[in-house]
């Protein structure tokens, strides 16, 4: 049961992200390949503060969701001012510079030994040691997130966006702010990672660079592309289904040299195979 | 004397990511695809020659056929994937999605027949040090890069200047429509140009890894160097691509001097920050 139960909470996570990824890829229109970035910088942020004690866990995730706010919106930034492609790179760039930085900056990551001993959460000063109260935890934390997505796309506000992505010179022309939609989208994605990022550090208690590479955004990539850009039902179907792929491997007689690659094998064929045929993804809207 | 050193292996290395940026820059500006797969197309370049020396084919010869599969494999993605995607009018951010997963697909294949950890080409003429006047040590691959990749250079440049594939690329690349509308055929224009990539980013895929070994997922790094320096010299600029790409790698290597190597990554991406900022479009944009 409490294998189930970490399957849940993890799924759950990644669900976080996938909220935090399609907000970016699917909603406001721009290829990230470094969500995976922002997760670890609020996963390490977390981790830090919990380690050294100066602050609880409630308030480390809101330090840490304020972090990756800004640093969503910085690094989104670059995507309002030029075009499409060369955002490419600046999302190359900030994943492969975030992973130096996690692998080389010791002193605060633990570097590629990573950090162990994160303590679990805590709520008012009682630690959450249970799988099942992490659960809970997960789970709130989730559905407030599915809650705010929700609100958004139906609100003025998530037309706004659509509207955008259809036709941005249009929009402008409107007299409606296109930057700050878009900023407020990448901010509200942020808010996301970084939450998902410290509720990943306290659950595993331990994290190292591996967790936020550009394989993970990959997979965060992959879990928005079969999922389904733009819709709820397709943000939480993604992560669930991907996180059970690696369960269904196991029963295929891979050596566990080889489970990483041939999970990215199939994560880089799902990518290709949805581009080619189904750009909706399973549950969403076109992207 | 270090720093003599540094911007000699820099013109060195800059000269092999040069002609990575030059391929860049002709799919680029020909097919509009972001071809991030040209990332993996560069590493399986390298696998193929170390296949090929292991099974005891000669240098050279292990080369050319190392690129005739380069070959195969770019028209195959330009064929099978961004052709389709681009008769149906595919966006650009699913076009970048499919390229993604395609380089996924390559890298990761590598990975399960090879083995993720680094191979190194068998001891050979490529390690062999040749001392300069001044203290100065190039080994024979280097020499050998700088050669190849100046001349592959000219080549491309030639090529895409005198002959007559070369003008109808480059007019493809500068008007879609009206090159659709006489005839020259822009759709097999793409496979041609992916074709001719794929061969010259074997050059640097092949030479590089005779200096540091090969690493299933090593293309990202260069291919993201070779981006930046396409776009700081400019879209449509193969001499800018080039240009800008050995700078940008001379840098990378006096940054050396101050900083540890696993920062160099910051470097390459300050320079992109700082084109963006102050020159979006490049050093010699607007040449077709």
């Amino acid at each position: 049961m409490d294998y189930f139960y970490s399957y849940l909470i993890l799924a759950e996570i990644y669900t976080l992200l996938g909220l935090s990824t399609n907000l970016l890829v699917g909603v406001v229109g721009i290829f990230s390949v470094s969500q995976a970035a922002v997760f670890g910088v609020g996963a390490y942020i977390v981790g830090d503060f919990l380690l050294a004690g100066t602050l609880s866990f409630l308030p480390a995730l809101a330090v840490a969701a304020l972090a990756c706010i800004l640093l969503n919106v910085l690094i989104s930034l670059p995507s309002l001012r030029v075009a499409g492609d060369y955002f490419v790179v600046t999302s190359f760039g900030i994943q492969l510079l975030a992973t130096a930085t996690f692998t080389n900056w010791t002193a605060g990551t633990g570097g590629a030994n990573g950090m162990p001993g994160v303590p679990p959460p805590d709520l008012l000063g009682l630690p959450i040691e249970s799988t099942r109260g992490i659960l809970a935890v997960t789970t709130v934390a989730t559905l407030v997130a599915c809650l705010a997505f929700w609100l958004i796309l139906r609100a003025p506000f998530g037309r706004l966006l659509k509207a955008i992505r259809e036709d941005e010179s249009a929009v402008a022309a409107a007299g409606k702010g296109v930057l700050s939609a878009k900023v407020s989208a990448a901010a509200l994605a942020g808010a996301f990672a970084g939450v998902a990022g410290g509720l990943y550090a306290t659950y595993l208690s331990f994290i190292d660079p591996s967790s936020f590479d550009l394989d993970a955004s990959i997979l965060l990539l992959t879990m928005v592309v079969v999922g389904g850009a733009r819709t709820l039902a397709g943000s939480i179907f993604g992560p669930f289904l991907l996180l059970a792929l690696p369960q269904v491997l196991t029963f295929v007689a891979i050596p566990t040299t080889y489970a990483a690659t041939a999970r990215q094998l199939v994560y880089g064929a799902l990518l290709i195979a949805f581009a080619l045929f189904r750009p909706q993804g399973l549950l969403g809207e076109r992207l | 004397m270090l720093a003599l050193q540094l911007l000699v292996n820099g013109i060195v290395t800059g000269s092999a990511l040069g002609v990575m940026a030059v391929s860049f820059a002709l799919i680029y500006a020909t097919t509009r695809v972001f071809h991030v797969a040209h990332a993996g197309v560069y590493t399986l370049g390298g696998y193929l020659a170390w296949t090929l020396v292991h099974r005891g084919v000669p240098d050279l010869p292990a080369l050319v056929l190392a690129m005739a599969g380069c070959v195969v494999v770019g028209s195959l993605i330009q064929i099978l994937l961004y052709g389709p995607l681009d008769r149906r009018g595919a966006a650009q951010l699913v076009v970048l999605i499919a390229s993604l997963g395609a380089l996924a697909v390559i890298q990761n294949l590598i990975a399960a027949v090879y083995s993720p950890d680094i191979l190194e080409f068998p001891p050979n003429w490529a390690g062999h040090v040749f001392p300069l006047p001044g203290g100065l040590r190039l080994t024979g691959v280097q020499i050998a890069t700088v050669v190849v990749d100046f001349i592959a250079f000219g080549l491309t440049l030639a090529f895409a200047h005198r002959t007559l594939l070369g003008k109808r690329i480059r007019a493809v690349a500068s008007n879609p429509f009206l090159a659709e509308i006489t005839r020259l055929e822009p759709r097999r224009v793409h496979v041609y140009v992916m074709a001719i990539a794929s061969a010259l980013v074997c050059l640097p895929g092949v030479l590089g890894p005779l200096d540091y070994g090969l690493q299933p997922y090593g293309g990202v790094t260069p291919l993201l160097t070779a981006t930046i320096a396409m776009i700081a010299g400019g879209i449509g600029s193969l001499a800018g691509a080039f240009a800008l790409a050995v700078a940008i790698v001379v840098l990378q290597n006096l940054a050396l001097l101050v900083m540890p190597g696993e920062w160099s990554i910051g470097v390459t991406f300050a320079i992109f920050v700082v084109f963006m900022l102050l020159r979006p479009r490049g050093l010699f944009a607007g040449k077709a």
